[in-house]
């Protein structure tokens, strides 16, 4: 074990072990009451101090208190979260009845910002945060997808659905064709975003998003795609024990299928093809044995999925230490056949006043994910892209008692039986995760703290992949093969930082953050492979079974950040304020010479509601502000200004392996970080006593020195040709969003909004365009990054319609010229493509932009209203003016494939008049008709039901019969509905590969989203 | 006490953790850089075995480069590619992908060439070795650009000092100056290379193996002299003919003396694609590249290279493990056969990964010597006789063009020769491609227009168009 792992194991341990160390109270007065909420329930768990002391209690299940106050000149503070703070003096009074009042917003709200915290009001940078209570208890793995639609300006980009699929989180837009996603904080730890799900969210206590560059800028080179900073939830002192069990259970489903052709349609629209193309018909379409209806392949493959979680908690809190410990247990199958995930998860968090000055607590996070990835981002081998094609006449087990197979005929493609692949699919990922950290605060003086942190984030990855014999099938596999792929990750982090908060006058207020940190990345791996297992049987499937060994591997790469940062804020009166941001990064990632990057930013506020001059009562807060700043990216790939040769080039000679070298990496040793500059301006307004919350974000974003991987002429081989910093990239737009929450008597609603409209453009690219992945086996080209337009528009030719006649052939001035008019390649029943170029010829010239995969505008809407017990919550989310390429559709009517074709296909041109968009069909791609055109985009705008929830809280006199202080029940639907014109499966398509953003908005028959439904309960003891 | 324990043992991992000087330099771990390779032979000899391996690339010889030969009479594309049915029929547009398909192997061989010419000189190394490995190299990047002069016609010309410029993105050559690089590299190789190799060097190119191309380069160029003396030097040299036509297509002999140049497969190590894509489907392969009714037509009643070049029907193959011996019929094909020169079975099952892919044979040398004393009104009956005298057929007298084109076509089929021939044939005006590829034989042989203005080289990948930034113009004819 890493000795440093041992050592922060051993010191969690021991800082867990002392925090369940309770002290007692004293006694003096005694007084008693009953604490409740507006609508008369009587409230357990309240927080009550004697104010200037640190005697309290809390209420039980019945709302009821009692304690003793040093005398009757104390005043009580009664504290519950949502609920305003209420201040009562003792006064003569023996019993109290306390009503407490649900808070509106409160701008003395504490929002957690880079090492720190900061009073809403005061902030002048632009931060979004989301209440963990918000996202409690829904059916997702994780918070990035409970993020979704929840903020202005902050995109979850989902493709597909598939068990533990996480988003891609896209803050203010897209912010570089490489690594766009944000830097993810977890309780003061730096990590990646991609490891944001490993948290239980009903372990979180809020998260904020760090938009601008003024309150992300102290995290520097990491923080030109935004910073999202996640709080769990912690112990309060003198809160007596609490304990709470999660649970929901429910089931998922396909909401849509895509309509294709049955075994006799199949047939006789092929014929209809052959017969087109003026060729002879394949015996095989004749062949009655393949006319029979037999499977239909996407309702084998779809199947009820079923997701379950259960979590528990402890929290509470002393005189001195609080704790809250909880462990979740949270298992997703999906509705395609074996696709599973699940998490287990383990979190302790611990803070101890361990003297007047020093305080010091720490963070522990254990996670186990397990689940296996089905491939559905193919379109050759993804399972629900095969479910769609394979030949509905072929069973799913034939009457010998073996898989249906393609292998019969090259006109029924090469596709394995979908359902051959998934039964007999075995390859699983093993994630454990140790997320830990602890921290000493130390007051040196009024005012001024000294804080460090030490943290360790070690992840520990097992990939197990067995595959089998496949001989009956047309992808055979002639020997089976197992690939292990071992990896350790770890991250050291040490932060050293002082803060001084200072009150001079009564005016001015200064508060200084300044400090040192570093964080230290280590990545290795092995990976092995052996083949030829005589037995495949499931306790044979290890290394030591096989008998040939095909490949091993192994590697380390070693990342280091070197930082230091400060930050300023000034106000004045509370009504000018001022924030001052600096940060220097020393990053491994470069060479020396580039390697240390310096992110200064600035933001100013104005409350103009605080002037004296403002009398315009019902406008409660009124707060302008401005900011500006640079900030960094450089997670970039590794050691690019390296020349590094390849070795493992296998080549044989004389029946006798033979290793090759060659380079594989041309160097670029001027390569650095890309540098964002954000500049923005906001306004927040409060209305009527606080019930009404409006931000508005204006922003200019500018990515500068964006890498990018300049397409390189093929004479240059294959050798990886590095990245340049020379691309330049704008977002910008506008993020909206209000609240509004109001209580009648004991019904209470409050209903929030945001959109965000942003637009992106590459405005330098320093090269003809950017190259996006190819589509299927004919590598066909469907999106391009050009300047001057958004990144990854789709770029094809422009159709009009369909010739209708021979006459419509010949006097078209578009193919005038064109030699495939003159050889009779052309025919009625053909795509009438748009000659741009006016060359008289379609050829590739004539390619144009034809789509942009980005929503003009995204917006979330939630609603939540309760009465009595009875609580109700909507969320819908959605998007608008994004075009969507439906490839799938595209290759689904182009009877050229030898695949099942869309039902669509039905409705195609056959004879004048009978369709303007749906060729002829033909087994020819003389006039390849199904090209990449405008023929084949789809307005890809949704609006989504994503939630419903629906609960009912016991009242407490029943629940506390059985000691239980508060039970809660619900059920929850996601994806509930869409209203959407897309004619695809599922209008939330993503990005195509994890390594860049150069292709969005492509529909690979990706993994379905599912409807689900769960039941679910909450019970506080 | 305890509190000041902590505190300071928190300091002291802390600073275990932060204070380390060196966190930003950056160790690439597990990999070669350039500065630390070519320390000597063995690095050469490693950067010389990898100029070999894009030989085996699926877009290379392990299925794409007899793409180009589906247009021929001999074969029809069969499979599942839909985009093969517009390179067959000469109607495809300068995106399809199959033209793009071996366009960076065939670069990457040049790179890794031009970087064992570019540094090998200077190793301290031995001077046999190091005079092999530059043999190879300017053996390998002449032969690359063959393919690509075949092809394409003229392509851009990256040599060394392309190399240490950083010049990739190059105009096309003409097809003189692609020629005049194709021979210079391989006299180079000539001077340079052993006459043959040992027994487990096998499979690396020799002497015969530059002369051999070099004959096959002169035959295009009509050079005819220099063709024949070429030529003899590799049937007068140790390249005979193997006692069995078929010995050149079985993994135990297929490394014979005959078989001058070939891509080397090791089953499972580093096997090749192209086995699978020449069998039947229900025998484990993909079901590409049919022999016609008329191929089968050409060879004489009683030529066993028909046999041994196709699965007939009625014939009994051993497909090893459960399998076992199975009959070949018809309906394992659209067109009724398949090449079985390409393909074998392992005893335990499944199509073995040890058949090499043949490139360049010793019977292809003697019929381009046979076809430049024809052609240049010498007798050719020596040369084309011990092809015929291999496989038991009696001797032509005489021989004319026309016995050469037959015994090409039937002694090297699916060898990827006869389309390129035809074309050169078209050229000289001994066939007419036209007339040929116009006619009907059926679903298999459909009429192709065959446009001389356009189609004598394949177009010019598109996306290498786009790329260039207007430097690379495309072929005649695609504009």
């Amino acid at each position: 074990m890493n000795p440093i792992l041992t050592k922060l194991g051993k010191m969690a341990f021991f800082l867990v072990f002392t925090s369940f160390s309770v002290s007692l109270l004293a006694q003096q007065v005694p007084i008693s009451g009953t604490v409740s909420d507006q609508a008369g329930n009587p409230l357990p768990g309240v927080n009550i101090v004697v104010e200037g002391d640190n005697v309290g209690t809390i209420t039980e299940v019945d709302g009821k208190f009692s304690l003793a106050v040093p005398s009757t000149d104390a005043i009580l503070v009664f504290t519950y979260i949502g609920y305003q703070t209420q201040r009562i003096p003792v006064a003569n009074q023996s019993t109290l009845a306390v009503v407490m009042e649900e808070s509106i917003f409160e701008l003395e709200d504490l929002v957690v910002v880079g090492y720190g915290v900061q009073k809403k009001g005061d902030v002048t940078g632009t931060i979004s945060s989301v209440d963990g209570e918000d996202i409690q208890n829904l059916p997702v793995p994780g918070s990035s997808q409970a993020l979704q639609g929840r903020v202005a300006g902050v995109q979850v980009v989902r493709n597909g659905g598939a068990p533990g699929e996480r988003g891609r989180i896209r803050i203010r837009g897209t912010g570089t064709i490489n690594n766009a996603d944000p830097l993810v904080v977890i309780d003061g730890f730096p990590t990646s975003a991609e490891t944001m799900d490993d948290i239980n969210p009903n372990d979180i206590e809020s998260i904020e998003v760090l938009k601008d560059a003024s309150a992300s800028a102290i995290y520097g080179t990491r923080a030109a795609n935004g910073v999202i900073i996640i709080t769990t939830k912690k112990g309060e002192l003198n809160q007596g024990m609490k304990f709470r069990v999660n649970a929901y259970t429910g089931i998922s489903d396909a909401v849509k299928t895509v309509d294709v052709l049955d075994a006799p349609t199949l047939a006789a629209l092929k014929r209809e093809a052959y017969t087109n193309s003026g060729r002879d018909i394949p015996e095989i379409w004749e062949d009655p044995q393949f006319q029979v209806q037999r499977t239909d392949w996407q309702d084998e493959l779809l199947d009820q999925g079923i997701t379950q979680n259960l979590d528990i908690s402890l929290r509470g809190g002393s005189k001195t230490s609080s704790y809250a410990i909880s462990a979740a247990y949270y298992n997703e199958e999906g509705m395609i056949k074996n696709s599973f995930f699940e998490r287990f998860s383990f979190r302790i968090n611990s803070d101890h006043q361990a003297g007047e000055r020093l305080k010091i607590g720490e963070n522990l996070q254990l996670t186990r994910t397990n689940g296996n990835f089905l491939n559905t981002r193919s379109a050759q081998t993804g399972v629900y892209w095969s479910s769609i094609r394979f030949h509905p006449g072929l069973p799913v087990i034939d009457e010998n008692g073996n898989y249906g197979t393609s292998q019969v005929s090259g006109e029924f493609g090469d596709i394995n039986n979908p359902i051959f692949t998934v039964d007999t699919e075995d390859d699983q990922t093993t994630a454990t995760r140790l997320l830990a950290s602890v921290y000493g605060e130390l007051e040196i003086a009024k005012g001024l703290k000294f804080r460090a942190n030490f943290g360790v984030d070690g992840t520990i990855t097992d990939r197990d992949e067995f595959l089998i014999i496949i001989d009956d099938q047309i992808r055979a596999r002639d020997q089976n093969e197992l690939n292990r792929r071992y990896t350790e990750e770890y991250s050291l982090l040490a932060e050293y930082f002082l803060t001084y908060n200072q009150l001079f006058g009564d005016k001015h207020v200064l508060n200084l953050v300044a400090g040192y940190t570093t964080q230290q990345f280590q990545h290795e791996f092995v990976a092995t492979q052996r083949r030829d297992f005589p037995n495949e049987s499931p306790d044979q499937r290890f290394l030591d079974a096989g008998n040939t060994i095909t490949d091993s591997e192994g590697n380390r790469t070693e990342d280091g950040l070197v930082s230091v940062f400060a930050r300023a804020n000034y106000s004045y009166a509370n009504r000018y304020l001022l924030t001052a941001t600096f940060r220097a990064d020393g990053s491994s990632r470069f060479a020396e010479g580039n390697r240390w990057g310096y992110f200064p930013a600035f933001s100013a506020g104005w409350r103009v509601s605080e002037e004296r001059f403002w009398n315009i009562p019902f406008i409660s807060n009124l707060k302008f502000t401005v900011g500006w700043g640079q900030l960094g990216n450089q997670d970039v790939a590794r050691n690019q200004f390296l020349a590094l040769i390849g070795s493992g080039r296998r080549y044989s000679f004389g029946g006798e392996e033979a290793i090759g070298a060659a380079q594989s990496r041309i160097p670029n040793e001027d390569i650095t970080w890309e540098t964002s500059e954000i500049l923005d301006i906001g306004a927040e307004v409060s209305l009527w006593d606080n019930r009404v919350l409006a931000n508005i974000n204006y922003f200019i974003k500018d990515t500068e020195d964006m890498l990018l991987p300049v397409p390189v002429v093929g004479s240059i081989g294959r050798a990886l040709v590095p990245d340049r910093n020379i691309g330049e990239l704008r977002n910008q737009g506008l993020e909206i969003e209000l609240g509004y929450k109001n209580t009648i008597g004991e019904f209470s609603y409050h209903v929030s909004a945001n959109a965000a409209f942003i637009e992106n453009e590459a405005r330098s690219l320093n090269a003809p365009f950017l190259e996006s992945p190819r589509y299927g086996r004919p590598n066909q080209e469907i999106a391009r990054t050009l300047e001057g337009h958004p990144i990854a528009v789709f770029w094809g030719w422009r159709a009009e319609g369909i010739y209708q006649n021979e006459a419509e052939i010949a006097n078209d001035p578009g193919i005038a010229n064109d030699p495939r008019r003159e050889n009779g390649l052309i025919q009625p029943g053909d795509v009438r493509f748009q000659d741009l170029d006016g060359n008289g010829i379609i050829n590739d010239q004539d390619r144009t932009v034809i789509g942009d995969p980005h929503p003009d505008v995204t917006y979330g809407l939630q609603a939540s209203a309760s009465y009595k017990g009875f609580d109700l919550t909507l969320f819908f989310m959605g998007e608008a003016g994004k075009d969507i390429y439906n490839a799938d559709r595209m290759q689904g009517l182009d009877a050229s494939y030898p695949f099942n074709l869309y039902e669509d296909v039905t409705g195609r041109w056959n004879g004048e008049g009978t369709s303007n968009s749906i060729p002829r069909l033909t087994v020819d791609r003389n006039n390849l008709n199904h090209r990449t055109s405008d023929l084949f985009i789809e307005n890809g705008g949704f609006m989504r039901l994503k939630n419903l929830t629906v609960g009912y809280t016991l009242p407490g006199q029943y629940s506390s019969r059985v000691g239980i202080s508060r039970a809660r029940f619900y059920v929850t639907g996601q994806n509930i509905f869409t209203i959407t014109d897309y004619s695809g499966i599922d209008p939330e398509l993503g990005y195509i590969t994890q390594e860049n953003n150069l292709q969005l908005g492509v529909d690979y028959a990706q993994y379905p989203q599912a409807r689900t439904w769960i039941f679910g309960l909450t019970l506080d003891f | 006490m305890r509190k000041l324990v902590v505190l300071l043992s928190m300091f002291a991992v802390g600073l275990n953790i932060g204070c380390r000087e060196d966190l930003l330099e950056s160790t690439p771990y597990g990999l070669s850089t350039s500065a630390d390779f070519w320390r000597n032979g063995e690095d050469v000899v490693a950067a010389v075995n990898a100029i070999y391996e894009p030989l085996r690339d699926h877009d290379f010889y392990g299925h794409s480069e007899h793409t180009f030969s589906i247009v021929e009479d001999d074969q029809w594309r069969a499979g599942d590619h839909s985009e093969d049915q517009s390179i067959e029929e000469l109607t495809y547009d300068p995106s399809n992908p199959q033209l793009a398909a071996g366009w960076r192997s065939k670069y990457e061989m040049i790179s890794r060439a031009n970087a064992v010419l570019v540094n090998a000189p200077g190793v301290e190394m031995d001077e046999d070795l190091r005079n092999r490995s530059l043999g190879e190299a300017h053996f390998l990047r002449g032969f690359s650009y063959w393919r690509l002069h075949v092809i394409y016609g003229g392509t851009p010309i990256i040599l060394e000092e392309d190399v240490l410029a950083g010049n990739f993105n190059k105009p096309k050559a003409s097809i003189d100056e692609m020629r005049s690089q194709i021979e210079s590299d391989l006299l180079r190789a000539i001077e340079l290379l052993p006459v043959n190799h040992g027994a487990s060097e096998a499979g690396r190119v020799h002497r015969g193996t530059a002369y051999g191309l070099l004959t096959k380069l002169y035959v295009y160029q009509e050079r005819w002299q220099d063709a024949i003396d070429s030529g003899e030097e590799v049937i007068n040299g140790p390249y005979p003919l193997a006692p069995s036509f078929l010995d050149n297509f079985r993994i135990e002999t297929e490394n014979n003396p005959e078989m001058l140049f070939s891509v080397q497969a090791l089953d499972v190590f580093a096997s090749t694609a192209h086995r699978i894509y020449t069998t039947p489907r229900p025998w484990g392969g993909w079901d590409f590249h049919a022999p016609t009714q008329e191929l089968v037509d050409e060879f004489e009643p009683a030529d066993p290279r028909l046999d041994a070049s196709l699965f007939l029907p009625g014939e009994m193959v051993d497909l090893g493990g459960d399998a076992g011996m199975q009959e070949y019929t018809t309906d394992l094909s659209q067109t009724g056969y398949h090449f079985q020169k390409f393909a074998s079975w392992r005893t335990s099952g499944g199509l073995d990964g040890g058949q090499n892919v043949p490139i360049l044979r010793s019977a292809d040398v003697y019929l381009l010597v046979a076809e430049a004393k024809i052609r240049s009104g010498q007798n050719g009956d020596t040369e084309l006789n011990a092809v015929r005298a291999r496989v038991g057929l009696d001797p032509k007298t005489n021989a004319t063009m026309e016995d050469i084109i037959h015994e090409r076509r039937v002694e090297l089929a699916g060898e990827n020769q006869r389309y390129f021939d035809l074309l050169r044939w078209d050229k000289a005006n001994i066939v007419d491609i036209v007339a040929l590829l116009a006619e009907d034989r059926g679903n298999f042989n459909p009429p192709i227009t065959f446009d001389r203005n356009k189609h004598y080289y394949f177009a010019i990948p598109q996306r290498e168009i786009d790329v260039s930034n207007g430097i690379l113009e495309q072929n005649d004819g695609f504009l």
